[in-house]
């Protein structure tokens, strides 16, 4: 499948501190996940791509534009929907205006077609009858949606997209995860999350980043199968497990080596995950 | 794990994009925003009120237009400080709520934002404009309005609520705190009310702030005005114009190439506008003041038996003053009666606007001086700078009358008036009807005593052909040197006066 964006080698310092340490990497169409402790360099990777901070080294391509120059950050720009980790808003402005103003700073200049298209995007994420409502009067999780609606906004053909189910309750969540689910049909879907879940229902492919580099790239079911046959039960917290904590059942779930004989249980992919970070000399923050 | 790169997608051809339309974009929905936010539409709503108010009650129909061009100017600092404030916290809005990070990757660049803010300003100077607009063609279409105004007075509303306006947008780029726009309105409106402003009122300096008002009421031909209207029109687009760049380059425009050529032209314009305005009066606007003053270049038409000569923007005006002339006449005695007068506009123009205007009462005779102001006080001063002609001879001498002649006078002067005991009220400095006063004329004042006024008062409250035939027959006497104001109550049946002599008092 031909990526969407390609990127090769970026590195980015802030001071004595490796945000991103050579990373590369290429996205094609769907929804990738990208998972990663706190301080893993997600966040300024999704700000790189994003166009909002430049690498200092490396390069990256976003459907063919080169960011490099000023024309092709435009060009990638025109073709990016990016709903950034704890989003701002107009309180003053309806959802309707919020989105209005930022299809405007996205060049829809035509205020028909403009106002078509924002009526399109708040439908899209179940918010067309409340558009006339002040972001102020709205419940946090309608205020995500229309963080995303304003990411969906002019069809963009990438988007990038940082914990946006942070702080939404479950029903919300999954609600949100359905939203995700459609945004990711036909355009390239970069979604950075905490949340192992969120990457096991939505993702067709998962990047585990930790330190500024990516330590895994491969399919959710590839990063499970790290854990096949390191994943066990006991009675007691296993000594030499690498993560073990008292399941519902009142038993240990174990993530690392088991001993002989032990009695195996079926990975998931936060146990690849966990396993991934462990694998690289990472502290495991499960 | 990296993974391996694939070579690079064929890029996505879309149609080009024009950035401009995008900031045209920008600045309308912001300027809705701004002139549908509560400062700004209380602004204009105290503007509108304030144009209805003034209007219905200026001048009584009567305005010159070279000074109601000016009337517009103060006002729409109130729009302008609305709009300061207004669009200063719309420029801060995203830093204060944080949406920085999200408009900061989308195509319009935050220069374009900038420059979008301060095109928002720009329909709220146009919408001052209509409101000046609105106000001065309320006053020229008056049947009684003469003169001209001067497009370069009419535009510094408009152009101040512009200044005001990019003013906000370069504060907020050069200072990011919210308190900054109020703070300014504050300073601005406690300097306003103080009367504190920079620049000595009689030097070029004055015209550094954006509106120049006069301290004299005095309206002179437009063309003796000597304010630089239009110079300072210039120096205040200039300034506008600065500010804008400036807030454009302010807000990340500085690798653009073509603000920095702009920012020139703009702070060229503001330059020749502030030296142009601040030159002084020229040598030929002194001699036509002179001249306008001593020996003017007057129109001179006949109107029934008398000749009126006025200045020619104030020609439409002559009928009105005959029909002044024709009531005092119609009410007079004697040869009075009949008398030929010769009606003449004078102006003290020499000391241009600063000076007070006053007049000096002519000792021609039958030569009775009107001002260029018309409407409210000043058609009951002309009435008895006439009435003082008709029964002193000449100016001179009727500004000198201390006896009963006065009675007489006052009563020519208010006996026709439709509102007489309002004439009355009207003439008298202290607006009193009662008690001593001075009585206000196109030159030097009467002075009325108490006496004197109970006996013109009496007189006004009963029928005016009573009065009249009164006056008539007793002409002679009336307007006689050493008239006392006893006998002249006496004369005209007015009872319990018992002055001898007026001029004692």
């Amino acid at each position: 499948m031909t990526s969407t964006v390609s990127a090769s080698g970026l590195s980015l310092h802030y001071g004595g501190t490796r945000a991103l340490d050579d990373v590369s990497l290429r996205l094609t169409p769907g929804v990738t996940g990208l998972l990663g402790p706190n301080g893993a360099g997600k966040t300024t990777l999704l700000r790189v791509l994003a166009t909002a901070v430049p690498a200092q080294r490396g390069r990256f391509t976003v459907l063919g534009h080169d960011p490099g120059s000023t024309r092709g950050r435009q060009e990638v720009r025109r073709r990016l929907g990016y709903l950034p980790q704890t989003p701002g808003f107009h309180p003053d402005f309806t959802a309707f205006e919020f989105v209005d103003y930022v299809a405007i700073l996205k060049e829809i200049n035509n205020r028909a077609a403009r106002h078509r298209e924002v009526r399109r995007v708040l439908d899209e994420v179940d918010l067309g009858d409340v558009r006339g409502k002040r972001v102020k009067k709205l419940s946090g999780g309608m205020r995500q949606r229309v963080a995303l609606a304003a990411a969906l906004v002019g069809d963009p053909g990438f988007m990038v997209l940082d914990e946006p189910t942070v702080g939404l309750d479950p029903e919300q969540r999954m609600r949100f995860r359905e939203l995700i689910a459609r945004a990711g049909e036909g355009r390239t879907v970069l979604l950075s999350t905490h949340q192992t879940e969120d990457v096991a229902m939505l993702c067709h492919r998962v990047l585990v980043m930790a330190g500024g580099r990516i330590h895994f790239d491969g399919t959710p079911a590839e990063l499970t199968a790290r854990a096949a046959g390191r994943v066990w039960s006991s009675a007691e917290r296993a000594p030499d497990a690498k993560a073990g904590w008292r399941t519902g059942a009142g038993t240990f779930r174990n993530v690392g080596d088991p001993p002989p004989g032990a009695e195996l249980l079926d990975p998931t992919l936060e146990d690849g995950y966990l396993l991934t970070l462990d694998g690289h000399g990472l502290a495991v923050t499960a | 794990m990296n993974t391996l790169i694939q070579p690079a997608p064929v890029a996505v051809r879309t149609e080009p994009r024009d950035s401009w339309a995008s900031v045209f974009a920008l600045a309308r929905f912001e300027s809705r925003r701004l002139l549908l936010s509560i400062p700004v539409l209380v602004a204009f709503a105290v503007h509108l009120a304030w144009i209805v108010w003034h209007t219905l009650d200026s001048y009584d129909g009567f305005p010159a237009l070279q000074d109601a061009d000016r009337d517009t100017q103060s006002p729409p600092m109130l729009v302008g400080l609305a709009v300061l404030l207004t669009v200063n916290l719309a420029v801060l809005r995203s830093r204060r709520r944080d949406t920085d990070r999200h408009f900061d990757v989308l195509v319009v660049t935050t220069w374009r934002r900038s420059a979008a803010h301060v095109l928002s300003v720009v329909p709220a100077a146009l919408l001052t404009a209509v409101c000046v607009g609105v106000q001065f063609g309320w006053e020229a279409l008056k049947p009684g309005a003469v003169g001209h105004g001067s497009p370069g007075e009419l535009l510094v509303g408009p152009l101040t609520v512009l200044l005001f306006g990019t003013l906000g947008v370069l504060l907020a780029r050069l200072l990011k705190s919210a308190f900054v726009g109020p703070l300014l309105v504050v300073f601005f409106l406690f300097f306003v009310v103080l009367g504190v402003a920079p620049g000595d009122t009689e030097s070029g300096t004055r015209w550094l702030n954006p509106v120049v008002g006069e301290s004299s009421s005095e309206t002179l031909p437009s063309d003796l005005l000597g304010r630089p209207a239009a110079w300072h029109a210039l120096y205040l687009l200039g300034l506008g114009l600065t500010a804008a760049v400036l807030a454009v380059l302010a807000g990340g425009g500085r690798r653009v190439r073509t603000l920095y050529a702009a920012l020139g032209g703009a702070m060229a314009l503001t330059l020749v506008g502030a030296i142009a305005q601040s030159g002084g009066e020229p040598a030929s606007l002194t001699a036509a003041r002179e001249k306008a003053t001593v020996d003017p270049e007057q129109t001179c038409v006949q109107r029934g038996r008398s000749t009126y000569c006025a200045y020619p923007e104030w020609e439409p005006r002559v009928g009105t003053w005959a029909q002044v002339v024709d009531e005092v006449s119609d009410l007079a005695g004697g040869t009075a009666h009949g008398q030929r007068l010769l009606v003449r506009q004078r102006v003290e123009a020499r000391y241009g606007l600063s000076g007070d205007g006053a007049l000096q009462p002519s000792g021609t005779a039958h030569e009775v001086t009107v001002g260029t102001r018309w409407g409210g006080p000043r058609v009951p001063e002309f009435s008895s700078a006439v009435a003082a002609v008709l029964v002193a001879g000449n100016e001179q001498a009727g500004s000198e009358l201390c006896d009963g002649r006065i009675v007489t006078v006052m009563w020519l002067a208010l006996g026709w008036q439709d509102q007489p005991m309002d004439a009355l009220r009207k003439v008298r400095l202290d607006d009193s009807v009662s008690g001593s006063a001075i009585v206000l004329q196109p030159t030097d004042p009467l002075s009325m005593s108490a006496a004197q006024t109970d006996v013109v008062r009496t007189l006004l409250t009963r029928p005016r052909g009573e009065a009249t035939a009164r006056v008539k027959e007793h002409w002679s006497e009336l307007t006689a040197p050493g008239l006392t104001t006893a006998r002249a109550a006496e004369l005209l049946g007015v009872k319990g006066i018992t002055e001898k002599d007026g001029c004692q008092e």
